[in-house]
């Protein structure tokens, strides 16, 4: 059986970007409704 | 309750769900033997990307509608759901290259797929560009709309290209013909992160598009730039 490649990084990484490009997006969101 | 707080409401509850899909993908999902943890960002990457389409494919059916009937509602929804398009074409554009790296050995290759979605997000990009460029409503609504219906025709070959083009890139396994391909608990979270990022899609389109609604009531008429 071949050993499981060690990459978790690349992961965490994907996992990251994604939370903060979703989050940003949603704050931009919110603050463009509350400008006047 | 206004739209803008449903909007607000619904992009709340996309968010915590999506803490619950990083929960069971990272916690409770078993590992790809041969591919390791790197697998995991299939989790987004496909459902980003199912967003990202139905994105477009929404923006082209309301563009559609709009030169059909002519009601402001489907220019607007467009440009909600061009916008909101845009940002999940981004997270699909990162996550892939991050997961390349580890499995092919690079972060790009110009293989039709790839290059297609690359097309995808510069015409979501080219969309809004247009949309902030041409002043005059009725005529954004038109030109848009036209780039709209390209964006539809596009999608076709986006997903058939896999079957058309030799590429690295991975045939469907979920939305093919046959079964899905994929054991029983990779595939329970494949398909909680499809249903959250719709959720998140629903969410962000009614806040977007409240704020068109906004913007308008307050008599700047600037859909595009809202």
């Amino acid at each position: 059986m071949p050993d499981v490649p060690q990459n978790a990084g690349y992961m965490v990484a994907a996992y990251i970007v994604t939370a903060v490009i979703l989050l940003v997006y949603a704050v931009s969101l919110s603050r463009r409704a509350n400008r006047p | 309750m206004s739209l803008a707080q449903r909007g607000r409401r619904i992009t709340l509850v996309g968010l915590v769900l999506l803490a619950g899909v990083y929960v069971r993908a990272l916690a409770y999902t078993p590992m790809e033997r041969f591919q390791g943890p790197a697998q995991k960002i299939f989790y987004l990457h496909v459902p980003a990307a199912w967003s990202a389409m139905l994105a477009m494919g929404l923006v082209g059916l309301s563009s559609v509608l709009y030169l059909l009937l002519r009601d402001a509602r489907f220019d607007r929804f467009a440009a909600a759901s061009a916008e909101v398009g845009t940002t999940f074409s981004l997270v699909m554009l990162t996550t892939g290259p991050i997961w390349a790296k580890p499995i092919w050995g690079t972060w790009w290759t110009w293989d039709a797929r790839l290059t297609l979605t690359l097309f995808l997000f510069f015409l979501f990009l080219g969309y809004l560009l247009l949309r902030s460029a041409v002043a005059e409503p009725g005529l954004r609504a038109r030109y848009s709309a036209v780039l709209g219906i390209c964006g539809l025709v596009l999608l076709p070959f986006i997903h058939l290209s896999v079957y058309l083009f030799r590429t690295l890139h991975p045939q469907p396994i979920v939305l093919k013909p046959s079964s899905p391909s994929l054991p029983g608990d990779m595939l329970i979270t494949l398909l909680l992160s499809f249903a959250v990022f719709t959720v998140l899609y629903v969410g962000f389109v009614t806040q977007r598009y409240a704020l068109s609604l906004e913007r308008e009531a307050q008599g700047s008429g600037d859909v595009g730039r809202a």
